[in-house]
């Protein structure tokens, strides 16, 4: 491009090419120059018109632009405020959950190649610890594992993880107390296969995972280093002690990495050849059929998952084959021939979490998408209304010859900088919502959620979309206008209808939108009134739960076990204010253990009955009222009769039409689960969750099976902080060294266990709310705008004699047809999504008429009065001023 | 020296360039040869016998934009009386452009000329 000084020389040249001629004709040097100037014409105003048809001139434009569009945005404060308010909210809370779902769902794992890695299965946490599941594989043994990875020609290399993050107690360097510890064991080839280095030291190999109870050796996570050790470089050789054994720590992960499980970061990383020295209840390295780990591997270059799933399954028909025996049951025939691994991509790592928050992350990705809508239909409207407005501006930049692309710019380019505005703003509030999403959740989640390149990507995308979206139409609205009528006029006369139109038409979206969401969250909250209300069998009232952890203090599963527990029942149960204390295996939302139970002389039933161990007063503690029979007792010990309290839905499944007190039935193949007589039969309780179906179950005293049992309840009055500090002195005196803490209590379980549901009907509520706050005032600021309009139609009306209430009906009907309008499409549109709401249900139909009827009348109360505040207003009106209102 | 006429100075009423038309000009006086934008203004101006007015400011977005277009090229020379100039030529895109817009103008003028019939109808 010519620069400008090369271009004023060429006119300067032009102009002495031109007096050079005029002095040939016989001018005096003096009167030729200015003649030739004079036939140029204006000097500046040609260097100007060069300058501005040069390319690079919209950089300046842009600048002017800017700067217009800013002072533009200041004259109207308020609701400059508004918009960008308002666009802050709706890009903040997409941003938020964009983080929070990119976190959980769709975010490779920090680690070398990431899409090479599958997993032997689709992660669900389910198997069994002595037979061969009916089913497509989850779970594998260690033995499996380790056929898997010497025998396959597919991986470069397999690892597995237990399926169980074992929060335990250890002492760290020796330390006074004993302090809480999540480990996670993993094979000696996990980090290899993941590709992930140590930041410090050496991570775990092969070798280290080689005999069972030989390599005492530990990899710090980043953040427990950084937590509990203040990143002191001395880490290297320190020793954790957790039972009675010592592990010394040989690395530290990289600070990005927390592990190949989304959701759940563990302290320490230990050789799975530990299994029994960290979980000494619950182990089984040497056995076929214990499917405790999930396995996961990485893909040579080249191999296909198809190849790599072909694969695997030859070698997996063959193992489960062996593990069979010689001579397998027809059942198990049957189930070697359904056995088969299902491989599937892993670059996003494993989550339990992912399966639990993807649904409750899609519906709020929804929600908070139709509320930025929503919001852009807002400023739209707010737009649509400034630009009538300047009409007057626009009419006369355009009569003076601005082109109207100029215009448009001019106008998207103050659209731009309200989008900016609201993103700046967005960025706090996105991550303010992430926070609490991330501690709201029933445990708080363990999750990189720090804004990627991907999230602000997002973001960048969002807010240009909803640019584009609110701010071209008002743009080639305002533009479109002619001008002798607007100039002449002044005011308010361009195409009123066709503009009043459109911002009716937004104002039916936005009802219809906002009414879409209102029954969604109504949905929700109706699910979740029912879920509260489901009758849970046990009284969750003034229950303590505490977690005591025998085995961080060096407890094995033998008689010494059993002393201390029954000791310690015994003890805490004589507190004063306490009515009964217990231990027990599993408690409500901890998980259990379930499996089929055989009545002698019966046919096997297919499902599984839950079975607990407990302490003798567990069901009195949990005030679980026994129907029949008696309950458990302190006599039931070893060298009794075993024993078992069923409930009615297993009395009446295996029992049916007879007594069941005094029938055996057995569980499992070891002796001690063998002919277990039903001495009473207690009330139906849920065990696992709210939502479950009646499930059978099982109780049996702790004193017959010596288990390592890790939950604590005590039923109390009185003050809890006073029963806690009770029970604490109570451990200390039965065994100093005893871990417990976890205190909470069985009515907070009971709440936290419906955590996700209450998230989301409470956010869904929230975005509904927003919206409908939106729509409202998206009304509100078209009625009014409408009104200011007639005002002089309205005057005319009153002078000839028209009622006060005539008016307001007038006005009021407008806005009804427009929220009628908007019911009638939102209905239609919420019976469609709702829909998609029907795995989050409990107890309705996403036809629910409650919530719809509900929404719907919350929907036009609050309509209705955003359109009746100006419809008041109209009603006002003084007929003599109105009609000199211009 | 009375009877010397002020090249510059009679106010005779001149035509206004059709817009346009300007464009179609620069690139005919090009025809002959490279040209500065002074000479350009000149020619135009004798060539229709001082009928036609070309103010020479506006001669200069044009001839930037028919460079922008490739219709014409530049390049910084002598003039005949030793001053520095920018002079152009017509590219060869330029003289395709000038035959078509040449042929285009004729067809119009033609048209206009039928229109409005023969010479002295209009008293």
């Amino acid at each position: 491009m010519r620069d400008p000084d090369d271009f004023r020389e060429e006119i300067r040249a032009h102009v002495e090419l031109e007096a050079d001629r005029l002095r040939q004709q016989g001018l005096s040097a003096e009167e030729a120059r200015a003649a030739a100037r004079r036939s140029f014409g204006n000097l500046t105003g040609a260097e100007e018109r060069y300058y501005e048809s040069r390319r690079w001139t919209w950089l300046d434009l842009l600048a002017q632009n800017v700067r217009f569009g800013l002072r533009m945005l200041a004259r109207n404060p308020g609701s400059s405020a508004i918009a960008i308010l308002t666009l802050a909210l709706g890009i903040g809370a997409n941003t938020a959950i964009f983080s929070l779902l990119d976190a959980v769902v769709f975010r490779n794992l920090p680690v070398h190649q990431p899409e090479q890695l599958v997993l032997f299965g689709k992660g669900e946490w389910a198997g069994s610890a002595d037979d061969v599941p009916n089913r497509s594989w989850q779970l594998f043994s260690y033995p499996g594992y380790r056929e898997f990875q010497r025998k396959n020609q597919v991986f470069s290399d397999v690892a597995a993880i237990d399926s169980i993050l074992f929060t335990t107690h250890g002492r760290v360097a020796s330390g006074e107390n004993l302090e809480k510890v999540a480990v996670e064991l993993v094979s000696g080839t996990f980090f290899h296969t993941l590709g992930v280095n140590a930041a410090l030291g050496r991570t775990l190999t092969d070798a280290d995972d080689a005999a069972p109870g030989a390599h005492p050796v530990a990899v710090a996570n980043y953040s427990w280093w950084q937590r509990r050790l203040g990143k002191a470089p001395s880490v290297l050789g320190t020793r954790v002690t957790i039972g009675s054994t010592d592990y010394s720590i040989i690395g530290v992960t990289p600070p990005e990495f927390f592990g190949a499980i989304v959701g759940q970061s563990p302290d320490l990383w230990i050789p799975l050849a530990m299994e029994k020295e960290v979980s000494p209840g619950w182990n089984g390295l040497d056995k076929d059929l214990f499917q405790s780990l999930y396995v996961f591997a990485r893909r040579k270059p080249g191999v296909t998952i198809q190849q790599a799933g072909a694969n695997v399954n030859v070698l997996f028909q063959q193992m489960v084959q062996a593990y069979a025996g010689p001579q397998p049951s027809r059942k198990q025939l049957e189930s070697i021939s359904h056995a088969r691994v299902e491989v599937t991509p892993a670059a996003t790592g494993l989550s339990h979490v992912r399966q639990r928050l993807t649904a409750p992350l899609a519906i709020l990705m929804a929600v908070v998408a139709l509320v930025l809508l929503i919001a852009c239909a807002n400023v739209a409207n707010l737009l649509l209304a400034r630009s009538a407005s300047r009409q007057r501006e626009i009419a006369v930049r355009m009569s003076i010859g601005a082109g109207r692309s100029r215009l448009i710019q001019q106008l998207l380019i103050e659209s731009g900088l309200l989008g900016l505005a609201g993103a700046v703003l967005s960025v706090p509030i996105a991550w303010g919502l992430l926070r609490l999403l991330v501690s709201m959740g029933s445990e708080p989640l363990a999750l990189r959620v720090a804004p990627d390149m991907q999230v602000l990507g997002f973001a960048l995308a969002l807010t240009m979309l909803t640019v584009l979206l609110f701010g071209t139409v008002p743009a080639f609205r305002a533009t479109r206008l002619e001008l002798a009528p607007s100039l002449r006029a002044g005011r308010g006369v361009m195409g009123g209808s066709s503009r009043s139109r459109l911002a009716r038409g937004l104002i039916v979206g936005q009802v219809a939108l906002s009414l879409a969401l209102l029954t969604g969250a109504g949905l929700l909250l109706h699910s979740l009134i029912n879920l509260m209300n489901v009758n849970t069998g046990f009284d969750r009232r003034n229950v303590l739960l505490a977690g005591i952890d025998p085995a961080g203090a060096g407890y094995r599963e033998d008689a010494r076990l059993e002393t201390m527990m029954e000791r310690l029942e015994d003890r805490v149960a004589r507190l004063p204010g306490i009515q009964g204390a217990g231990f027990a295996l599993s408690v409500f939302n901890g998980g259990g253990r379930t499996g089929p139970v055989t009545v002698p002389g019966q046919p096997a039933l297919e499902r599984d009955v839950t079975h607990n161990i407990v302490g003798a007063r567990y069901l009195e503690a949990m005030n679980m009222p026994i129907v029949l029979g008696r309950s458990l007792s302190s006599r039931d010990d070893e060298a009794s009769q075993r024993v078992a309290v069923i409930n009615e839905t297993m009395a009446r499944t295996y029992f049916p039409g007879i007594s069941p007190l005094g029938r055996t039935f057995s569980t499992g193949d070891e002796p001690e689960w063998q002919d277990i007589a039903v001495v009473g039969v207690v009330r139906d309780a849920k065990y696992m969750e709210l939502q479950e179906k009646q499930q059978a179950a099982a109780f049996y005293p702790h004193a017959q099976h010596h288990t390592m049992v890790y939950n604590f309840v005590v039923r109390y009055t009185g003050d809890r902080k006073v029963a806690i500090r009770e029970v604490r002195r109570a451990v200390a005196e039965v065994d100093p060294n005893l871990p417990i803490d976890d205190f909470s209590t069985l009515a907070r379980v009971v709440n936290d266990s419906v955590g996700n549901s209450r998230l989301v009907a409470q956010l869904s509520t929230a975005f509904g709310a927003l919206a409908a706050l939106l729509a409202s005032i998206g009304i509100y600021g078209v009625m009014s705008y409408g009104i200011s309009r007639r005002t002089n139609e309205f005057g005319i009306r009153m002078a000839l004699g028209a009622q006060r209430s005539d008016v307001l009906w007038m006005v009021l009907r407008e806005t009804l047809a427009l929220v009628l309008t908007g019911v009638a499409a939102g209905l239609a549109l919420a019976l469609a999504l709702s829909r998609l709401e029907t795995s989050m249900l409990f107890g309705l139909t996403p036809a629910d008429p409650v919530a719809i009827g509900l929404a719907t009348a919350l929907m036009m109360a609050v309509a209705l009065f955003a359109g009746w505040l100006p419809a008041r207003r109209a009603t006002r009106i003084d007929p003599t001023v109105a009609l000199r209102y211009e | 020296m009375s009877t010397q006429q002020k090249p510059d100075s009679d106010r005779k009423a001149r035509l206004e360039l059709l817009q346009g038309t300007l464009d179609l000009l620069i690139l005919r006086t090009l025809i002959f040869g490279a040209e500065h934008g002074q000479g350009i203004a000149r020619a135009i101006q004798q060539t229709s016998e001082n009928e036609l007015l070309v103010e020479h400011g506006a001669l200069y977005p044009a001839l930037q934009r028919l460079e922008a277009r490739g219709w014409i090229a530049a390049e910084w020379g002598t003039s005949t009386n030793n001053r520095k100039a920018r002079f152009y030529t017509l590219t060869k895109a330029g003289r395709k452009q000038l035959v078509e817009e040449t042929t285009q103008w004729r067809r119009l003028a033609a048209a206009i000329g039928r229109i409005l019939g023969p010479e002295g109808e209009e008293g």
